[in-house]
């Protein structure tokens, strides 16, 4: 079930209820149809259930500053879709005001085909800017990208740095998004534009925007945020003090993680 | 106001999704969009040096036949290509979009349909050369040509979700459009089949939007009752059934991807 913002009930700007989200993992993943036909007449089309994210109750006031760690497949990134709204979950209630989400992630689905030109209005139609917004900030973008002189070139000519550059000044373009939602993007460009694009989140959590970060650096967590969550396996394990979950977590790796 | 805002977005979208694929699908000729008038032009001129004279006594202006169909059947088989891979190939953007994930296959299938619309200029062009004169019936081919639009939209959303599943959906697919192609009547009389095949071709809906495109267009004769009918029918039945495919499984693909 997904909720919008229902103002009167809550003062959280997300509130994730009792979340769980089931995958069903095929023990031996057809790749093809000629496979899952063989696999069907031989009975051997089991699924296992991949307990991605298991009864996950948490509460986000506004403002907060959040920090998720957890290790590789603990189910981060999935409680990211869902508060994005971009996923559905198998149970549970999520209930966050799904249009000022802004989900910044590493991947930017830029087309390589195309001049960077076309792919900021492509990329920025799918964000939701209009036509007419675009255009409006479109010379704001170029110059935060510091791409001027490059954005009649095919992307694909572009080093990876430049494309991230893009990719975070189209993502960035908005009004302060009211949730922002941070995938290990903090480590974007050369140093110099990580210092900028640092400024620019700081502004939108100055700005009053709730932020939730997501990385494998404790220290990233611990410098950033006012509260952070140590997801593992789906389950929710520890959530307080950033210095407290972190070093739980540190204890938890046994030293073998960086940062802590 | 929120409904009105919402469905320019939607269009605005569409519309950058189409352009982009118009520009990556002639990002490397000279010709450019001209080529989606030459082509249907060129494989009619190929269709014609071998076939015209066989069939010279069945088929009167072979040419005009064999284009007039040939548009509806690259309607149909570049919009159902496309739609296939519409949602893979569109991975990182499918997170990010808050639409509804159809424009992704739709936006392939519009694509093919500005296609058909550019390929007119030509087909204008061949029914002045062959002396076909504009009829009234001729206000029908807009409307064979939107349900067979809708036809294409619905067996293409759910080859796209297919496609996400089981990749050499692909390699099958190919392989049934060129028999399907072959059942369409695409660039022989129908005569030329025997009795039970004939009869085989009424079940097929392209058969159907062929059929009454040559009729409306090169016959001057309004399609008859029974053709509308199949048109609407399989028209209907494809878009509701790829919508609500679609609709069920999307969620799944997202998991997939």
């Amino acid at each position: 079930m997904r909720k919008q913002e229902n103002p009167g009930r809550t003062l959280a700007a997300v509130a994730v209820r009792d979340v769980s989200m089931h995958f069903r993992i095929p023990i031996e993943q057809p790749s093809s149809l000629k496979e899952y036909v063989v696999n069907l007449v031989k009975g051997r089309n089991q699924t296992r259930l991949l307990k991605a994210l298991d009864h996950v109750t948490l509460e986000i006031p506004k403002g907060e500053i959040l920090g998720i760690i957890g290790t590789n497949g603990s189910g981060k990134s999935t409680l990211l879709k869902i508060i994005a709204g971009a996923l559905e979950p198998t149970m549970g209630e999520v209930e966050a005001d799904f249009d000022s989400v802004l989900l910044l992630t590493l991947g930017t689905g830029f087309d390589r085909e195309l001049t960077a030109r076309e792919n900021v209005y492509l990329n920025g139609a799918i964000l939701g800017y209009s036509r007419s917004y675009i255009r409006e900030r479109y010379d704001e973008i170029v110059a935060f990208a510091e791409l001027e002189g490059f954005m009649d070139q095919k992307i694909k000519n572009f080093s990876s740095g430049m494309v991230s550059r893009l990719g975070f000044a189209v993502a960035t373009a908005r009004e302060t998004p009211g949730i922002l939602i941070l995938d290990e993007v903090l480590s974007v460009g050369d140093q110099f534009f990580r210092e900028k694009s640092g400024k620019r989140i700081q502004e939108m959590i100055n700005s009053g925007a709730t932020v939730l970060i997501v990385s494998h650096s404790a220290d990233t967590i611990r410098k950033n945020c006012t509260k952070a969550v140590w997801l593992e396996k789906g389950v929710l394990r520890l959530q307080g003090d950033p210095a407290d979950v972190c070093r739980a977590y540190g204890e938890m790796g046994k030293g073998g993680m960086q940062g802590c | 106001m929120e409904r009105t805002k919402e469905r320019k977005q939607y269009f605005f979208v569409v519309h950058e999704l189409v352009s982009r694929e118009l520009k990556r699908r002639y990002s490397r000729s000279r010709l450019g969009i001209l080529w989606s008038v030459l082509n249907p032009l060129l494989s009619m001129a190929v269709l014609s040096m071998l076939f015209s004279t066989m069939f010279r006594r069945s088929i009167e202006n072979y040419p005009v036949y064999y284009l007039t169909g040939s548009l509806l059947w690259t309607l149909f088989s570049t919009g159902t290509n496309g739609a296939m891979t519409a949602l893979t190939d569109n991975k990182a953007l499918l997170l990010q979009v808050r639409l509804p994930k159809t424009i992704f296959p739709l936006a392939r299938v519009w694509g093919a349909f500005l296609n058909l619309l550019y390929s007119l200029a030509a087909y204008a062009v061949i029914l002045l050369i062959f002396g076909i004169r504009p009829s009234l019936s001729m206000l029908a081919f807009p409307a064979v040509t939107a349900l067979a639009f809708l036809f294409t939209l619905g067996v293409g959303n759910v080859l796209a979700i297919l496609y996400s599943f089981f990749g050499d959906i692909r390699h099958l697919y190919s392989v049934v459009l060129t028999l399907w192609m072959y059942l369409s009547a695409l660039f022989y009389p129908v005569s030329a089949l025997p009795e039970a095949v004939r009869r085989l071709l009424l079940l097929n809906p392209m058969y159907s939007y062929i059929t009454a495109a040559r009729e409306c267009v090169m016959y001057g004769r309004f399609p008859s009752g029974f053709l509308w009918l199949s048109m609407g029918i399989w028209a209907v039945l494809s878009w509701a059934g790829g919508s609500l495919v679609f609709r069920k499984w999307q969620n799944r693909i997202i998991e997939r991807l």
